[in-house]
């Protein structure tokens, strides 16, 4: 009998069958519970989860939610993890995504800009060594006018670790006014690493704005130089623009004792 | 600012619709079955290799599904398709005199003969499913430069050669329609450069399907040898009908050591059209594919020109424009594989929708572990001319090795309406400004067309600005 599988991160537009990045499957039956919320007019909320969540946030106008997810390097589970988030007029949804370890992290973010004037914007972090897997589905659904979003990826891959990050802005017919941008810079270190992306932009209305924008590579070989030149060594200079890449993004993390904390041990 | 917008004019394809009697010699029925490749094989005088390719071919297409990632095809029933459509003419004519007067005429009023006598260095003209002309230019030819139709050459010397690389880049198990093409290819051409020579003006091919409800099945096999360099111009058109007609053709460069290939296409098939083609470039060490590609024409376009770097210090260049208007929903762009050390891509393109078309633009860059140092860049960017079309952007990166540089940039926006001001502050109206941003726009890829072929690209894009104002 065949093992019953599930389609996770599965992305609005599909590409090339080849690649293999049209979604993933998993063995059936692996689910984090389910939260609901509702954040009512005006609202702000800010939660912090440390352990993988299917959760669906209904924001009602100019509420305020910020969701905080951190995975920390001890974990060797796999997690998969599923976000739903519906916007409404001047409402503002912030994700802010550090994976600093696990074995396999499956995420799904899918946001849509319901209400005008609504905002959602995304910042990725993570540092993936040995075996590590990160699958991220990330999307942002433009359906009222004048919205905003604003996907930002930064990492850094060692070893064997393998990252696939799928983010898609879609500025679908009666978004006029609304602007997309997505950016994503990855630190590739070993040569064993792998890195997928598939940045996409499906537009359908004409007064809009999406823009993407990719770095992959690996170090800057000047600024290696530079570091060496003064005294520090190649380990410890790798050492210190991978942190960056991270910490990039922890920094802006709203929670300031767990900003800090995630600077101290990062 | 006023809320007027410019207007601007689709594809102008009169010059393309004009369409003469069927008077075809010989089609097949509609359809495929083993029995009809059987039928095109013995037709075409087929070695054995090549009918028993065909029908693996037709296995392979059977159990091979569509494709779930891209434009509907829903349109296209093969069942009504004649795969196989023999004008009344020779097969190959060397002498433009003896080419039928209905051809001919098609093709005068292409430009052909004009363009061939002017600048190009050879010319082959393909009607339905057989070449009808071919020649190339005698002092090109002492060069020992072979430019023929390919079954012609597939009975010659150069049969081993084409049998070591016919669909050897493309298997008939790549997609569904490249097992179609296994099966039913007819006519094309067979290109081959020797070592060192450096073909200085270009060689031309140019397909025009006058059947209804026919497909167009050429196979373009090029070979430039160790440090040779050439410049191949493809061409493309066909009058529109009611039905639908389908063109899966398949191009196989091979480029060698050192080699250069400037790969360049015009489509404007019609509005009817299903155009499923495959092309694909094999680069050696050092070696060089340049492809540009405008596409204009076509009800529905799956067109992604592959590259794959097979030597070290291999390069590819992709500049394409893309213009879909009314009913047209065209998936253009490219793949590169990087499968050498010191390889490099730059992908440089230009996509207008209007009038409710749909462009896509979708990639691959493929880097793969032993392709160290290897370097690639993507631009896209898309323009949105109103509201009822679309247009999106789909790309694709897959890196295995930490020694790679790749960058990507993509836009979708609308006319800038800071660039119009700018513009209009330094004189001009706001229709001239919108004007000039807009053929600024499509230009940045067209003027990589070499100068003799602008004559066919002012035919072919027709984007005429009128001011609205007021």
């Amino acid at each position: 009998m065949t093992e019953k599988t599930v389609t996770v991160n599965t992305p609005l537009a599909k590409t090339f069958g080849w690649l293999h990045v049209n979604g993933t499957h998993l063995p059936a039956g692996e689910s984090a519970p389910e939260k609901r919320l509702a954040i009512a007019c005006g609202d702000e909320k800010i939660l912090i989860l440390n352990e993988a969540v299917r959760l669906k946030a209904e924001l009602e106008d100019n509420a305020v939610f910020r969701l905080i997810q951190v995975r920390y390097a001890e974990e060797e589970s796999r997690a998969v993890n599923d976000i739903q988030v519906t916007c409404g007029k001047d409402a503002v949804f912030e994700w802010y995504r550090v994976i600093l370890g696990g074995r396999a992290t499956y995420d799904n973010c899918s946001v849509t800009l319901a209400g005008a004037g609504s905002r959602f914007e995304a910042n990725i972090g993570y540092r993936l060594e040995g075996e590590e897997l990160m699958d991220m589905n990330c999307e942002a659904i433009h359906t009222g006018k004048k919205t905003e979003s604003l996907i930002r990826a930064s990492g850094v891959l060692f070893d064997r670790a393998s990252k696939l990050l799928r983010g898609t802005i879609d500025l679908r017919r009666g978004c006029a006014g609304a602007v997309g941008n997505e950016t994503e810079d990855v630190l590739l270190i070993d040569d064993t690493v792998r890195n997928r992306s598939v940045p996409v932009i499906l537009c359908s209305e004409e007064d809009v704005v999406g823009n993407h924008g990719a770095s992959i590579g690996r170090l800057d070989e000047d600024l290696l130089f530079y570091l060496q030149s003064r005294g520090i060594d190649n380990a410890s200079a790798t050492e210190l623009m991978a942190k960056a890449r991270v910490d990039a993004i922890i920094r802006r993390i709203p929670d300031g004792q767990l900003r800090a904390a995630l600077l101290k041990e990062d | 600012m006023s809320e007027t917008k410019t207007h601007i004019e689709d594809v102008n394809r009169a010059f393309y619709d004009f369409r003469f009697e069927e008077k075809d010699a010989y089609r097949v029925r509609s359809g495929l079955t083993p029995e009809i490749i059987k039928e095109i094989s013995a037709e075409k005088k087929d070695p054995d290799w090549m009918r028993d390719f065909r029908l693996n071919s037709l296995e392979i297409f059977e159990r091979t599904p569509m494709p779930d990632w891209g434009p509907s095809i829903e349109g296209l029933d093969i069942d009504n398709i004649v795969t196989y459509v023999r004008p009344n003419a020779e097969r190959m004519n060397t002498r433009w005199e003896d080419v039928p007067d209905d051809i001919k005429d098609t093709f005068e009023r292409l430009g052909i003969p004009q363009a061939e006598r002017t600048s190009l260095a050879g010319v082959g003209a393909q009607y339905d499913s057989e070449l009808v002309y071919h020649n190339v230019r005698k002092e090109v030819a002492a060069l020992g430069v072979v430019y023929t139709d390919i079954e012609s050459a597939l009975h010659g010397e150069y049969a081993d050669m084409i049998r070591e690389r016919f669909m050897h880049l493309v298997p008939p198990t790549d997609h569904k329609f490249a097992a179609l093409h296994g099966a039913v290819w007819s006519g094309g051409s067979f290109v081959y450069v020797p070592p060192g020579i450096s073909v200085e003006i270009p060689l031309q091919s140019y397909f025009r399907l006058n059947a209804p409800g026919a497909g167009q099945f050429e196979h373009t096999l090029i070979i430039v040898d160790e440090g040779a360099d050439l410049h191949f111009i493809e061409g493309c058109s066909a009058p529109k009908y009611n039905v639908a007609n389908l063109h899966a053709g398949c191009v196989e460069l091979y480029v060698g050591k050192n080699a250069k290939l400037r790969y360049s296409t015009i489509e404007n098939w019609s509005k009817n059209m299903y155009n499923l083609n495959t092309k694909r470039a094999r680069v050696e060490e050092g070696g060089k594919i340049e492809w540009i590609s405008g596409s204009f024409g076509s009800h529905v376009s799956y067109l992604y020109p592959m590259s794959v770097l097979k030597g070290a210090g291999a390069r590819s260049e992709f500049t394409g424009v893309t213009f879909a208007g009314a009913g047209q929903n065209l998936d253009t762009g490219c793949k590169v594989v990087h499968g050498a050390p010191d390889t490099t891509s730059y992908v440089n393109t230009r996509s207008i929708s209007k009038d409710g078309g749909i462009s896509t633009f979708r990639s691959a860059i493929v880097v793969e572990p032993k392709a160290v140092n290897s370097r690639s860049s993507v631009s896209c960017q898309s323009l949105m001319v109103d509201d009822i079309s679309r247009s999106d952007t789909i790309p694709a990166m897959d890196i295995r090795t930490a020694k790679a540089d790749i960058g990507h940039e993509a836009r979708i926006g609308r006319i800038s309406d800071d660039a119009v001001f700018y513009l209009m502050s330094r004189g001009l109206s706001e229709d001239e400004a919108r004007a000039l941003i807009v053929s600024g726009f499509a230009d940045n890829v067209s003027k990589e067309l070499p100068l003799e072929y602008a004559v066919e690209m002012n035919n072919l894009i027709r984007i005429e600005m009128k001011g609205a104002i007021g």
